[in-house]
């Protein structure tokens, strides 16, 4: 039975607008974001540039960051990020007097040193406005550098470039042609050239997915009252464990046959690429990371549409689940460029390249999925258990709001 | 195995509200219908039968198995609801195979058994349209082939007439007959109509109590001697309506045909009539008013 049902889940499916919407935004963004990906070549000496790596040396972390500092302050206003969202804040004349006192300190220039260099800065650079590196004092260790810019963070409110958690991202520097033939090595040596881009890949894709299974669970699991078949189905024969798991498991499926479909595009040219250049090839690498990578979050958004609209009835799983992609998503701009995993939902690694994040975090990224994979798992026998209750009259929590409404008009 | 149900004792309640008063019946084979007023406790009564409703106090037993085993519940009863309907984009066919895997049937069965339902409620010839193209009358028939469609022992149909015009009403009714020839069919209805063109063995349901159970004929001895006809002007009217329970009444110029009921014959020109289902349920849901 489970098997007839699975299909007939699947064909359902696919023949509702809301999974056809669901699949046009999965192309919409891979077109717009990774459409026009090049696959990387060995990098050549002379190159005018080499693109950027994250920097761990914390005098390249101080440099930028009291550049960025220097810039804000000139300007006298400061983004931070509370909530995600960028915000500008404009300092009261104390508190920006006191950011001042700090720079100075941080780079030995007084006021109008720094006002001078910020002027020549402005009036050197035309087009766009480029970072600008500021030397720190000589003698500044790095934990007082920490602690002069934790100070600064708490005077913008927080959530600023200078918070310890924003810190790190501030290490971003051109790499020489030593680093990018180093980077280029890890790629084709370590990752087969396709995994770098498979990771890419579902860097952009787990972004969206934290939210669009959501849509496919909440309209699937409404559908049956909306049609008025809840009974039809509710007296019928098949156990509950054997719907909700078969509805479930043809939404992970049906979800992840346009990500292996797109996938085989990016595949093809590092294929390509492969070939010319002489490279072994993982050619599995996008499966891997599909499975790896973006099913625990499709389960676990899947689950939880599926679970709260089995509750209540509602499409309150769209606000829940919109609420924990937003904090999500905002999060983890922090550790964009890979390594810093968590145990965010939408693990993001921004990059083809920085192996050696991605292998620095492995455990974390693998104890993180699995932690999904098993709420997943968890949410779903409840689902089940609510399913079955609901069946037998119980939990019918619609059915008392509209008799607690009725009661009180 | 016993091919009947079994009640006993059956309460039940929403929070304080009592829906149905120690209900006792014995359905056996055949068409069993249940008559009552509009918020009587038929579909609570229905549902707990159906197992969508858990009972609070009582034994109910359907063919020897205890309602509240419901996986082997649902094996043997099939329902269709006062109000429902199918996934609008799918045509018949597909709805019956879709609720035919939901009902444990293999592919083979379902291949074999959905053309010849569809055939027993005439639709034949509209299996590929879909379910939302449908009008209430063929929805009403699709909604008997998927619940007799694993071959239940038990069919529970709640007001399958309503919203039916004359035609299909008596349409549905006669296949509800042909159904009932092999199960149990229990017919719940407010339309007395219904009950006397199909049913035997009845039961009727006033505010969640059983208030009669027997066969039709017996319910219509009951009201034999107690029923009057009479041609009155319309100004008496208000006043007959009054003293007795009218059953119907037919215009006529400035005068009015009524039927009434009354213990004894109310005055000269009243004739008594020969009694009829709807006549004698109305002396039994107001027989204390026509006693008085």
């Amino acid at each position: 039975m489970f098997g007839q049902l699975f299909l007939k889940e699947c064909r359902e499916t696919a023949r509702s607008l809301i999974y056809w919407i669901l699949v046009g935004i999965m192309l919409f963004f891979f077109a717009t974001q990774l459409g026009e990906t090049e696959i990387a070549r060995e990098p050549e000496k002379g190159q005018e540039s080499y693109g950027m790596h994250q920097s761990e040396d914390p005098d390249v972390i101080m440099r930028n960051t009291l550049g960025t500092l220097a810039d804000e302050y000139y300007r006298e206003s400061y983004t931070t990020y509370p909530i995600g969202f960028a915000k500008t804040v404009k300092p009261d004349k104390k508190e920006q007097k006191r950011i001042g006192e700090i720079l100075e300190e941080a780079t030995g220039l007084d006021q109008g040193e720094i006002k001078k260099t910020m002027e020549e800065y402005y009036g050197s650079v035309t087009g766009l406005v480029a970072e600008m590196p500021m030397e720190p004092v000589d003698g500044l260790t790095y934990k007082r550098f920490k602690e002069l810019m934790k100070e600064v963070d708490e005077l913008l409110g927080g959530g600023s470039h200078y918070g310890e958690q924003y810190l790190a991202a501030n290490g971003i520097e051109p790499m020489t042609y030593e680093d990018a033939i180093k980077e280029y090595h890890l790629l084709v040596e370590k990752d087969g050239l396709s995994g770098g881009y498979a990771r890419l890949f579902s860097d952009y894709m787990v972004i969206i997915l934290g939210i669009l299974p959501v849509f496919l669970a909440t309209t699937r699991e409404m559908r049956d009252r909306r049609a008025k078949m809840q009974e039809l189905i509710y007296t019928r024969r098949a156990k509950s464990g054997t719907i909700v798991v078969s509805r479930y498991l043809s939404m992970i499926v049906m979800t992840l046959l346009p990500l292996f479909l797109l996938s085989f595009l990016p595949l093809a040219e590092c294929i390509k690429v492969a070939a010319s250049d002489g490279i072994r090839i993982d050619h599995l690498a996008y499966a891997k990371y599909i499975l790896g990578w973006l099913l625990p979050t499709v389960m676990i958004v899947t689950a939880v549409g599926m679970f709260l609209t089995d509750l209540t009835d509602t499409a309150a799983a769209v606000l829940v689940q919109g609420v924990w992609w937003f904090v999500s998503v905002f999060t983890g701009v922090q550790g964009i460029d890979g390594g810093a995993y968590g145990w965010n939902l939408i693990p993001r690694h921004n990059t083809e390249l920085n192996y050696k994040g991605f292998h620095d975090g492995f455990v974390q990224l693998v104890s993180n999925r699995v932690l999904y994979v098993s709420f997943a798992i968890i949410i779903v026998a409840l689902t089940v258990g609510i399913y079955s209750q609901k069946r037998r009259g119980r939990l019918n929590v619609r059915g008392k709001i509209l008799a607690d409404r009725k009661s009180k008009s | 195995m016993s091919a009947e149900i079994r009640i006993k004792g059956l309460n039940q309640y929403y929070g304080k509200k009592q829906a149905l008063k120690n209900v006792n019946l014995t359905i056996e084979t055949g068409m069993f219908g249940l008559l009552g007023r509009n918020g009587a406790g038929k579909t609570t009564f229905m549902k707990v039968l159906a197992t969508l409703l858990p009972k609070s106090e009582g034994s109910v037993a359907i063919c020897g198995k205890n309602v509240e085993d419901a996986a082997k519940i649902r094996k043997i009863v099939g329902y269709l609801p006062q109000e429902f309907s199918m996934y609008g984009n799918m045509t018949v066919y597909e709805a019956m195979d879709y609720l035919g895997v939901l009902s444990g049937l293999s592919k083979s069965q379902r291949k074999q058994r959905i053309p010849k339902l569809l055939c027993k409620v005439n639709l034949q010839e509209d299996q590929k349209k879909k379910v939302k193209t449908l009008s209430g009358g063929m929805k009403r028939r699709l909604g008997i082939a998927q619940a007799i469609l694993h071959n239940p022992k038990v069919l529970i149909v709640d007001e399958p007439t309503a919203g039916l015009d004359p035609e299909e009403r008596v349409r549905f009714r006669n296949l509800l007959c042909e159904i009932a020839e092999e199960r149990i069919v229990i017919l719940s209805t407010h339309i007395v109509g219904d009950i006397e063109a199909t049913c035997e063995e009845i039961a009727v349901l006033d505010e969640g109590c059983v208030i009669y159970q027997g066969t039709v004929a017996e319910l219509i001895k009951m009201a034999e001697g107690k029923v009057y006809s009479a041609e009155i002007s319309k100004k008496e009217l208000d006043l007959l309506k009054k003293r007795y329970v009218v059953t119907s009444m037919l215009t006529l110029g400035n005068n009015v045909m009524v039927r009434f009921i009354a213990d004894r014959k109310p005055f000269d020109s009243a004739k008594l009539c020969e009694a009829g289902v709807e006549d004698a349920y109305m002396y039994l849901m107001h027989g204390k008013r026509g006693e008085d």
